[in-house]
């Protein structure tokens, strides 16, 4: 059993997350250690959601990235938020109204691709534009109270657990079974392992693309809208961690940068492991100069490590 | 009939003084970023008292441009343009302090006034209204050196990495430290002026913090982030200086009617862009101007926080809208 688990592409990420845990809990004692799980597990999750929707969109082979992440983030927490104005009963079409943006997104995103045939990369950063330039002029930056109730929500616990992982662990276990278990998910990695045969096979290419850059959407606007809720309003510039924050978590998390085999429990230890590094160098009081570096060094650390287990059987 | 044109004009003249002179003058801002509430409040505030100036006849007009990527070299075409389209005087907000001195140099050569302001540029030629923010750190301590004498620890909160004003900042409190010994910087994280990364970059290292940690020195954008980590540790709440923002004033009084928590905000007022129009309006008109002009700071004291924060709208940023006598008095202070 140890052996097999060893050698499985999120093993690093998990160990990676464990060691920087410890090494913060030698600095905090013993009494720091709870405190410290439960910021980890909370602040992971919504690293966790724009991941998994990444991490799907990245499957899907070389070129493929969605780079309108921190924008639809932005575009969702400051719609629905001001649809909110802070009112109890509201929170349902707060929520349905932030999806609502997050499909509307994705559906334009795909758009650009299919129909003007603009690489993805071009597309998502274009039209990453216009959302953030329509959250501007929809609120010129007011940050608006969420409802007291969905404030209390995203920073409570259940069961010890804090309610914003609880929707993290929910959204992975969502993508473990759409990626292991459905079709979806087999004719994913057959696209990303290669387009063309999985064309000739009869796989519906376009339609997979298309449901994977919605899936993307959808999920950074539900991300956005917990974060929102999470941090006590929508900011203009509150995507932004999460752009790089997306493409590390995928590619530390074990799956393949080049598309074709991915990697839904990697999601999470990369997650956890991201918050906890910086967390760790921090307590070790380290300049931001020596953290970035060493931020750097161990990712890269991480990735080859991986990739090295995957390729002795 | 010249008497009485003469008349006319003099009377004009009595009735605004030393404006009639750039009635038919253009001034143009040229803008790095947009992309926070701060940046829009300053641009809302440019139209709002732009737009008067130009109602009222004293200047032409005075449109305001934002570059999409926040980049100097995009800032730089653009200020190219501005020189090419014959403004007489270009407000600026720079993405760097020196690599935008080629285009600033250009316009000056062009016989054109540059006034930055905020993000200042470097080039001799230009004005400058800059922000003293090694003070807006020191204050900071010093503010809390008068509510503990006895000192204690201090969690900093610092800005964006690699950025100049974040070292700015982080250097004036390491001063202000130095000259009240009686506290030291127990930990420091980056926050990025953004609540969120406050929130989670305090919660990540509040547990290797010890437990008297008494204040919180911040840069800005950071405060209220900083107040709900410290909530959700469930720890004791240390005198966290906030820096103006809507959410911080309404979390400060909240926490004053509640149980008569005591603090202090300070921050630069979004408004300064209208102090450099009016900087830029008087050097067209001839004034004599220093190169290089300090912006006064906004505070909000105990006792000023309910009408400041009446004054916000909400979720922005308490501000302050500069008129022509504010200037002047800027100008004078500066040249004595």
């Amino acid at each position: 059993m140890m052996a097999t688990t060893w050698t499985r592409p999120w093993f690093w990420a998990f160990a990676a997350a464990a060691l920087a845990f410890a090494a913060t809990v030698v600095l905090t004692g013993v009494q720091g250690a709870g405190g410290l799980l439960v910021a980890a597990l909370t602040f992971a999750s919504f690293s966790v959601l724009v991941g998994l929707g990444q991490m799907a969109v990245i499957t899907m082979g070389p070129g493929n990235v969605d780079l309108s992440i921190p924008a639809v983030m932005t575009l969702a927490g400051t719609l629905s938020l001001k649809l909110m104005g802070g009112a109890a009963g509201t929170e349902l079409w707060g929520l349905l109204a932030a999806l609502g943006i997050g499909l509307g997104a994705g559906v334009a995103n795909y758009a650009l691709i299919w129909l003007l045939r603009i690489p993805p990369i071009i597309a998502t950063l274009s039209a990453s534009f216009v959302f953030q330039s329509v959250a501007i002029w929809s609120n010129r930056g007011l940050r608006i109270k969420p409802p007291v109730s969905l404030a209390e929500f995203s920073t409570g616990s259940t069961l010890g657990v804090p309610n914003a992982a609880w929707i993290g662990l929910a959204a992975a276990l969502v993508f473990w079974m759409l990626i292991e278990r459905t079709a979806y998910g087999r004719r994913l990695s057959a696209i990303g392992q290669n387009a063309r045969a999985a064309r000739l096979a009869g796989v519906p290419v376009e339609g997979v693309r298309a449901a994977t850059y919605v899936l993307s959407a959808v999920m950074a606007a539900l991300a956005g809208f917990l974060l929102s809720c999470f941090s006590g309003g929508a900011a203009l510039n509150m995507g932004a961690e999460y752009l790089l924050m997306s493409i590390a978590v995928v590619v530390i998390g074990g799956s393949s940068i080049a598309g074709g085999n991915s990697n839904v429990p990697g999601i999470w230890g990369a997650a956890l492991f991201m918050f906890l590094i910086v967390s760790m160098l921090n307590s070790y009081g380290l300049g931001a100069g020596v953290r970035l570096i060493l931020t750097g060094v161990i990712i890269v650390a991480i990735v080859v490590a991986a990739s090295g287990r995957r390729l002795t059987p | 009939m010249m008497t009485r044109l003469m008349t006319a004009t003099a009377v004009l003249a009595l009735a605004t003084p030393a404006l009639a002179d750039t009635a038919e003058r253009r001034i143009a801002l040229s803008n790095n970023y947009a992309g926070n509430s701060w940046r829009q409040a300053m641009l809302e505030s440019w139209e709002k008292v732009t737009g008067q100036a130009v109602a009222d006849g004293v200047v032409a007009e005075a449109p305001a441009f934002t570059t999409a990527e926040n980049q100097a070299t995009e800032q730089a075409a653009q200020i190219q343009n501005m020189i090419l389209e014959g403004y007489d005087a270009i407000v600026v907000n720079a993405a760097s302090p020196t690599a935008l001195n080629g285009a600033v140099k250009e316009a000056c050569d062009a016989g054109i006034v540059v006034v930055s302001f905020d993000g200042i540029v470097t080039e001799p030629c230009a004005y400058r209204i800059a922000v003293d923010f090694q003070e807006m750190g020191r204050k900071q301590v010093e503010y809390l050196s008068g509510r503990l004498p006895e000192g204690g620890n201090l969690l900093e909160i610092r800005g964006l990495a690699g950025v100049f004003v974040d070292d700015e900042i982080s250097a004036g409190i390491h001063a202000g430290v130095e000259q009240f010994p009686q506290f030291s910087i127990a930990g420091s994280v980056h926050g990025d002026w953004a609540q969120d990364v406050a929130q989670r970059a305090v919660a990540g290292i509040l547990p290797s913090l010890p437990d008297d940690i008494v204040g919180v020195v911040t840069q800005g954008g950071d405060g209220y982030g900083a107040a709900q980590a410290f909530a959700a540790a469930g720890r004791e709440m240390p005198i966290i200086v906030m820096g103006n923002r809507q959410d911080e004033l309404l979390w400060w009084k909240e926490q004053r009617d509640a149980s008569g928590y005591e603090t202090m905000s300070v921050s630069i007022a979004p408004g300064v862009s209208t102090l450099a129009f009016w900087v830029a309006q008087q050097v067209l008109d001839g004034q004599t101007v220093p190169q290089d002009l300090i912006v006064p700071f906004l505070e909000i004291q105990q006792d000023g926080l309910d009408a400041a924060l009446e004054a916000t709208p909400e979720g922005g940023v308490a501000n302050v809208e500069y008129s022509l006598e504010d200037a002047q008095a800027v100008i004078a202070g500066a040249s004595n």
